[in-house]
């Protein structure tokens, strides 16, 4: 078999994957492209009709979708910070216990274990938990102290809605970057901070001057992980609403184009909503990806 | 005295990160146990007060009424079967076709290869919600919504996928291969003697994280299936949650038992979980 002839068993190779990605990426993609630009009901035959910019304005002058990308905003920042900055301070200290590696094992999986139980399940599980009768109203109540239980409305009330969904975020995915952290974390030369001791150094000094600046790739990671895993976020909402919270406070926008697809067939707006979507975590990614690439450290 | 007070504080230098570790591993652990625990109590002691850790009398009856569900027709083994044979579908067509697409960016020199490998890099920049919609339409269009079909094949491969699969297989020295040429080896023979094995701690992880992804999709098999039979767990438990009649202590059972096998994954496995870089990679 000559050379030339046997590179296209390459081509061959390759041709399952790029049959995948040509059906079911792009051509979504330039069909979510294109919908955008029409009007059209999903179950009906009547074919789509051009209608401009008209559904990119119509969501964007609706308080239905402000009101969506309000929800998202809060939800995703109010997991990041905890998230990202909780995350570094667990694995900072697992990593001091380098001693003793199966302590270290065993923390580690239990903090990882909420990521394993499925997206439905730990929405569930904390449905009860935060049902009126349920432990979050029995332990609040303890702790403040309170003589006649109050109810804290954890479902009910538009707040406590969010803050009830950003727990169960936070749950969930703290021990996925927890170990992220850690292997950042154990790269890190034990050299530097035997120098540092040697110096004086205190253990606030090291952690800011040696272990962030060391850690920066992976944080950036982090950063860009995490901030697009909350702004896409779904299941839990979905959860929610389906069994009985208030929609608006925790109507993110992955549930507002799926209910605006599904619920009331109009695929323009939906796909507006989604372009819309791809377009803030595109950019979102080009502009940190430009920040970090600015400012590399290296001690090594 | 001073050599005590050495002692003391290096005791102390483990001591606080034990206890801080402890309470954050005992709050994680609460949600988990309160499902374990609720999904054996009556159903009249899951929101008793104040909340018992250890159940005052076991009920096991919860776990039948989760499996026969409220109307007592056992659709949950169907569902358990979907999702596995679901999962495991997607698991080794992933794994199959990211390998092979792997092994042809990397080992031959043909025409458009990186053009190819940055078109397919440049798809994790797509969120999945943003195509869900159009994605359904074209399932609709070439037929085969509401079938295993199309639970499996739109969503069964990922460009992160197709990404380890290249790096790892980088790695495999090419004098392996020609080897085998010279010894006549056919180039499919290649891929799956020579290239496979070589690269399998990388497709075992890819495997497990693809099929614990599958398992916990929520929002494809929301929008591709209508009809019962062809629901998975996910909407099963949603399904459950929705009738009013729902007791909540056999709510929990159905989540323990949708729980388990990928437990049981993870304790088998749980290097692969909790190891040092592969994973830093994954989820998107």
């Amino acid at each position: 078999m000559g050379i030339k002839r046997r590179q296209y068993w390459g081509l061959i190779f390759v041709l399952p994957a790029v049959i995948f990605f040509a059906l079911f990426s792009y051509l979504p993609m330039i069909n979510s492209f294109i919908a955008s630009f029409h009007s059209k009901d999903i179950i009906s035959l009547k074919a789509p009709v051009f209608v401009g910019f008209k559904n990119y304005i119509h969501i964007f002058t609706s308080e239905d979708f402000i009101n969506s990308i309000k929800a998202t905003i809060i939800f995703a920042v109010g997991c990041f910070i905890p998230l990202v900055t909780i995350s570094l301070l667990i694995a900072t200290v697992i990593v001091s216990l380098r001693r003793i590696p199966w302590i270290q094992n065993l923390f580690k999986m239990i903090y990882y274990s909420p990521s394993i139980v499925s997206g439905v399940v730990s929405a569930t599980i904390w449905l009860l938990i935060f049902d009126p009768r349920g432990l979050a109203n029995q332990w609040l109540n303890f702790i403040a102290g309170n003589p006649t239980p109050v109810d804290f409305k954890w479902l009910a009330l538009p707040a406590m809605a969010r803050l009830a969904t950003i727990i169960i975020y936070f749950w969930k995915y703290v021990g996925y970057f927890v170990i992220i952290y850690f292997a950042g974390l154990v790269s890190i030369p034990q050299s530097l901070y035997e120098v540092a001791d040697i110096d004086g150094a205190s253990g606030w000094k090291k952690f800011l001057s040696i272990t962030i600046p060391l850690l920066k790739p992976t944080i950036e990671f982090v950063f860009i992980v995490a901030f697009i895993q909350c702004v896409r976020t779904f299941s839990i909402q979905y959860v929610f609403v389906q069994s009985g919270s208030p929609r608006e406070p925790i109507n993110v926008v992955s549930l507002n184009i799926y209910t605006t697809a599904m619920q009331y067939h109009s695929l323009g707006r939906s796909t507006a909503m989604s372009v819309s979507l791809f377009c803030f975590i595109l950019i979102f990614t080009i502009v940190q990806l430009r920040i970090y690439r600015s400012e590399r450290v290296s001690y090594v | 005295m001073y050599i005590r007070g050495e002692k003391f504080k290096k005791h102390l230098r483990l001591i606080i990160p034990l206890v801080v570790l402890t309470v954050f591993a005992l709050a994680i652990l609460v949600p988990i146990l309160f499902m374990l625990i609720s999904s054996v109590k009556h159903p009249l002691d899951v929101f008793e007060f104040p909340f018992r850790w250890i159940p005052r009398r076991l009920h096991f009856y919860n776990y039948i009424q989760a499996i026969a569900g409220n109307d007592g027709n056992y659709y949950f083994i169907r569902l358990t079967f979907n999702s596995l044979f679901v999962a495991g579908s997607i698991m080794c067509l992933n794994v199959l076709v990211a390998s092979a697409a792997g092994y042809g960016l990397t080992k031959f020199r043909f025409r458009g290869r990186q053009v190819i490998f940055v078109l397919i890099l440049a798809t994790m920049m797509i969120p999945f919600e943003t195509i869900m919609i159009p994605l359904l339409m074209l399932t609709i269009r070439l037929r085969i919504q509401d079938s295993y079909m199309g639970l499996i094949f739109p969503v069964m491969l990922t460009a992160f996928a197709v990404f380890l699969m290249r790096q790892s297989i980088l790695t495999v020295p090419d004098d392996y291969i020609d080897s085998a040429r010279i010894d006549g080896a056919g180039e499919l023979r290649i891929f799956f003697s020579i290239i496979f094995p070589t690269v399998k701690p990388t497709a075992v992880t890819l495997a497990i994280l693809v099929f614990r992804e599958s398992w916990d999709n929520l929002i494809w098999p929301l929008i591709v299936v209508q009809s019962q039979k062809y629901k998975t767990l996910p909407l099963y438990i949603i399904s459950f949650l929705d009738e009013k009649y729902t007791n909540e202590a056999a709510l929990m059972a159905v989540a323990v038992l949708a729980t388990i096998p990928i437990f049981m994954l993870f304790f088998a496995f749980s290097r692969y979980f909790i190891g040092e870089g592969i994973l830093t990679g994954a989820k998107g």
